[in-house]
């Protein structure tokens, strides 16, 4: 996404799919994971007779609830959209204007697409040629048309691939920066897009600034301290600028030097403790390995309202701490939606017993650390108008509406100038003046998309309630798509062409982001001296606002108006490519499309491809396809979610869904307990589910569920009072290994399995 | 509208947007502090994961026009108010179960907590309407749950439903509601479904 055109984030919002004509779903479940949102889905078709249409490895209740409905294999996406885009483009009905004035590369996906014949399409993902040409006839006919996506997208090796091709085949049908359209991924918890944006991430730094020395300076003076404090933290400067470890692979910097374990760059050293706050790390795959890192650990500090079960699954005894977190009900503050927008969220009550906040968990640490003053400072600090550079305005600071301004002040990369909480804390208090669909507000709000979803430039700005809609001005949330690639490439001009700049732009064509070099020439202004002697090296570390402003004056994105590209020549495949699971059941695919060449110092740690796929014909001794996914009852890991005796009473056992057909053949009879193997050697025992939602070569296992290893009970391990009212096997024990070659996420969505009655 | 006119409250489940989540029974759970064994609604699938047949709809009493609890229940625990909504006295029911055989949508539940399966008084739906208890007393709210009507508020389970499915109100009211969505569908339900007549039949 991000590399396609500019910002990895929802392009529209969930009450904005009230104005599609179809809905394409591709590895998403809303009715179960937003079952709130869904409702738009549902106006869609009730208002707007929208077609909606569900790809989807296994008949969801979103599938139940769709107009057309392919049965994919996992991990075969990539062929499907091609096979579209086959179609698409043999029948002309493609956007050609929009295709030549806003993309670069559509040449080669075209050429890419020729290969990939409905019947092709058929032997590789299962779906009949016939349903791929209704579908594809459905959807690029009925325009605007949406495309959402999820998990199912982007859990597998090849996930940075899949969220190429979404953007592409939006792209080709010109399904972009309108109403209706766009490509809506839908975040999975409350403030995911937050977290992101604020980097709980180990290759970025907040609002996405890179890990430059540049960024880190840019920092250092917003923070208001020296470089080379920030650098004495480190190791080296080198590891400073260094991709971190990530959720998926911490266990690999525990376990290295190991046998037959993932080798390591990390200055030289193990991990050795291993702080946790409020993740559900026993839903993260490979849980054998996750158990035996635990294990190996030093120290463990978990902060949770709820026992984090990673205590419970350790064998470790000493230097295992759980602290009582406070809820999200116990304090205050913004928080992100799916579609960029923020909301202020208001206490309900003090922190009850011991529990302490998020924050101040933190803020003790950092005392005890000894740097709290430098990791509070930058909320006593305002940029001076005068002379463009941070000073201290008060000697203490008042949470968080100090922490909100102080990511207004920093963060320019995503446009966050404009939130500041008091502006956040008037639209959670006029919530009711905004429209459902559009997010306009009314009366006084009139002027303002609700929540000011990002970029919001300025802090008189509207916020942008849908990205790259040329047909709004810059100052009601208008933009081309951003220019991040540089200028040419190949000899080919990567700014948008003619006449694709934002409605009342002053500069009608494409043009570059704005720097203080260009800021005269593009915008076609004079800067007064002064203004020059203020003016910050490019509109994202622009401190004095100037950049921002005269842009807007303009009607102008400071991020430049480009073209979006479906080639990224840094990548391994510049152009999406089918590549097979590392665990397919379907031998003669891999060795028509094998999986990448192994990475080395992946996130830190050497990652196994093609190694992995071609160590054996897996698919011999492992034959079912098992997809991991959620319950509408449950959330993450579930610890909190099982701790509810209603809730839990839902689904009071960990179960597999299982097709009557293959639970035969197997002799597993409704309701009784079956063993899966994964191609790891680990193995989980839990109740079949007879369920025709699943076709005979496939099982289906939720994530929630933990308290039990491998046929052991560890529940025993709860402390006293503390046991949920569900346990069970956790699925990630037995999902296969298996990384996105880009983002490190894990295969979860495509691997396999061997069944067996227990 | 006739000068005669009373409200009649029911309930209406918009099949074509319910999707199972339960919302609207844990919400009823958690609200009434019901213990787990009893479900005063239930959300039932029919054909899951069949293609084009599955589908889903939320199910408690329905407050029927004419109720046939009401008809068969030998010690006359039950009684409907002025505006439809059905009612019983537990310190009058016997627990014999007559109303549950008689019930087209196997509202009534029972506590079974003895031996034998002996049962304790009946328990179900009241619309969020209480009992024959003072309005908001703490026995009220101990034998029949929370009275929200007397409040002014919705029944819980409407006001959580998240794709607002489950429609409650003057029948007059849900019909014009839910009318409208079946116009804008272009398609409606094809017969009146098992059970209608006994919720929403005319006296």
């Amino acid at each position: 996404m991000a590399n396609t055109w500019g910002y990895g984030a929802m392009t529209n919002s969930l009450g904005d799919i009230q104005n599609a004509k179809a809905i394409i779903v591709f590895g998403a479940n809303p009715a179960v994971n937003h079952p709130v949102g869904f409702q738009h889905f549902l106006k869609a078709k009730e208002r707007n007779n929208a077609q909606l249409i569900v790809i989807d490895p296994r008949y969801t209740k979103t599938a139940a609830k769709s107009d057309l409905y392919a049965q994919i294999r996992p991990g075969t996406d990539i062929p499907f959209m091609y096979g579209m885009l086959h179609i698409i483009f043999k029948n002309g009905w493609h956007d050609q204007g929009f295709v030549d004035d806003r993309v670069y590369g559509m040449d080669d996906i075209k050429e890419e697409a020729k290969k990939w014949t409905p019947e092709r399409v058929e032997d590789v993902t299962g779906v009949p040629a016939d349903k791929l040409i209704q579908i594809t006839r459905v959807y690029a006919k009925s325009t605007p048309g949406t495309l959402v996506w999820a998990m199912g997208l982007t859990q597998h090796s090849n996930g940075s691939s899949n969220t190429r091709m979404a953007p592409i085949l939006q792209l080709a049908l010109g399904n972009l920066g309108v109403e209706g359209g766009g490509c809506n991924i839908l975040r999975g918890h409350d403030n995911v897009q937050g977290a992101t944006d604020m980097c709980c991430l180990s290759h970025t730094l907040p609002g996405y600034y890179g890990l430059s020395k540049g960024s880190w300076g840019y920092f250092a003076k917003s923070w208001g301290v020296d470089y080379d404090w920030l650098k004495g933290r480190f190791k080296s400067e080198e590891m400073m600028g260094a991709k971190g470890f990530t959720l998926a692979r911490w266990y690999a910097g525990v376990l290295a030097g190991k046998p037959g374990e993932d080798k390591i760059h990390n200055a030289g050293t193990n991990l050795k403790a291993l702080v946790v706050l409020g993740n559900g790390i026993t839903a993260i795959a490979q849980q054998a390995k996750v158990k035996e890192a635990l294990d190996e650990l030093e120290l463990i500090v978990l902060a949770d309202p709820f026992v984090n079960e990673a205590a419970v699954l350790t064998d470790k005894k000493d230097n295992v701490y759980i602290l009582p977190a406070a809820t999200q009900f116990e304090t205050s503050g913004s928080v992100t939606a799916t579609n960029r927008a923020s909301q202020w969220r208001n206490k309900v009550v003090d922190p009850l017993y011991e529990s302490k906040t998020d924050h101040d968990i933190m803020f003790e640490l950092a005392k005890r650390l000894g740097f709290y003053d430098e990791f509070t400072k930058g909320m006593l600090l305002k940029d001076d108008p005068k002379t463009a550079k941070p000073v201290q305005v008060k000697d203490k600071f008042q949470w968080p509406e100090d922490a909100t301004d102080e990511i207004a002040r920093i963060i320019k990369t995503i446009g966050l100038t404009g939130w500041t909480a008091e502006r956040l804390k008037k639209h959670s208090e006029n919530w009711h003046m905004f429209d459902e669909v559009s997010g306009r507000g009314h009366g006084p709000m009139k002027g303002e998309y609700y929540g000011l979803p990002w970029p919001c430039w300025t802090t008189e700005h509207s916020g942008s309630p849908i990205l790259y809609n040329i047909h709004r001005s810059v100052a009601e949330g208008g933009m081309g798509f951003r220019n991040r690639f540089g200028l040419e490439h190949d000899g080919v001009d990567l700014l948008a062409g003619k006449g694709s700049a934002p409605k009342g732009s002053a500069n009608k064509d494409g043009y570059p982001e704005i720097n203080a070099k260009n800021i005269e020439e593009v915008l076609g202004i004079t800067l007064t001296a002064e203004e020059k002697s203020l003016i910050g090296k490019n509109w994202k570390v622009d401190t004095s606002g100037i950049i921002a402003q005269k842009c807007m004056e303009q009607g102008m994105a400071p991020y430049g108006n480009a073209k979006a590209r479906a080639k990224v020549w840094t990548f391994p495949d510049q152009i999406p490519l089918h590549r097979e699971p590392l665990h397919s059941p379907r031998q003669d695919l891999v060795e028509a499309y094998p999986s990448f060449a192994d990475k080395e110092n992946h996130y830190r740690v050497d990652t196994k491809y093609i190694s992995k796929q071609s160590e054996k014909d897996w698919s011999k001794e492992f034959p079912v396809n098992l997809i991991t996914g959620r319950l509408v009852n449950m959330n993450g890991a579930g610890v909190e979610t099982r701790a509810s005796k209603y809730l839990a009473k839902l689904t009071p056992e960990m179960f597999c869904d299982i097709n009557p057909g293959l639970a035969a053949n197997h002799g597993i009879r409704d309701g009784a307990m079956m063993w899966i193997h994964s191609p790891e050697g680990t193995k989980i025992k839990v109740k079949a589910k007879f369920s025709h939602s699943v076709a005979e070569d496939r099982v289906f296992i939720p994530m929630h569920f933990a308290g039990y290893f491998q046929g052991e009970d560890r529940t025993g391990n709860f402390p006293q009072g503390t046991k949920p009212y569900a346990s069970g096997e956790s699925a990630n024990t037995v999902t296969n290994y298996g990384y996105d070659i880009i983002t490190q996420i894990p295969e979860t969505k495509g691997g396999l399995c061997r069944i067996e009655k227990a | 509208m006739s000068e005669d006119y009373y409200a009649r409250m029911k309930f209406y489940c918009d099949e074509s947007r319910c999707i199972q989540c339960d919302g609207c029974s844990v919400a009823c759970a958690e609200a009434h502090e019901l213990p787990v064994g009893i479900s005063r609604r239930k959300v039932i699938t029919l054909n899951e994961g069949i293609e084009k047949k599955e589908f889903s709809t939320s199910v408690a009493c329905m407050h029927c026009t004419d109720a046939p609890c009401e008809q068969v229940c030998p010690v006359d625990c039950f009684y409907i108010r002025e505006d439809g909504i059905v009612l019983h006295d537990k310190d009058v029911c016997i627990g014999c179960g007559y109303c549950l055989f008689a019930c087209p949508f196997g509202a009534p539940q029972f506590p079974q907590d003895g031996a034998f399966g002996t049962k304790g008084a009946m328990d179900k739906c009241t619309m969020c309407a209480g009992g024959p208890e003072e309005t908001n007393s703490a026995k009220e709210r101990e034998l029949y749950g929370q009275n929200r009507i007397a409040e002014g508020k919705v029944p819980v389970c409407a006001a959580m439903c998240s794709t607002k499915a489950l429609l409650v109100g003057d029948s007059e009211d849900v019909a014009k509601v839910y009318r409208e969505r079946v116009a804008a569908r272009g398609h409606g339900i094809l017969s009146a479904p098992y059970g209608w007549d006994a919720a929403y039949g005319n006296k």
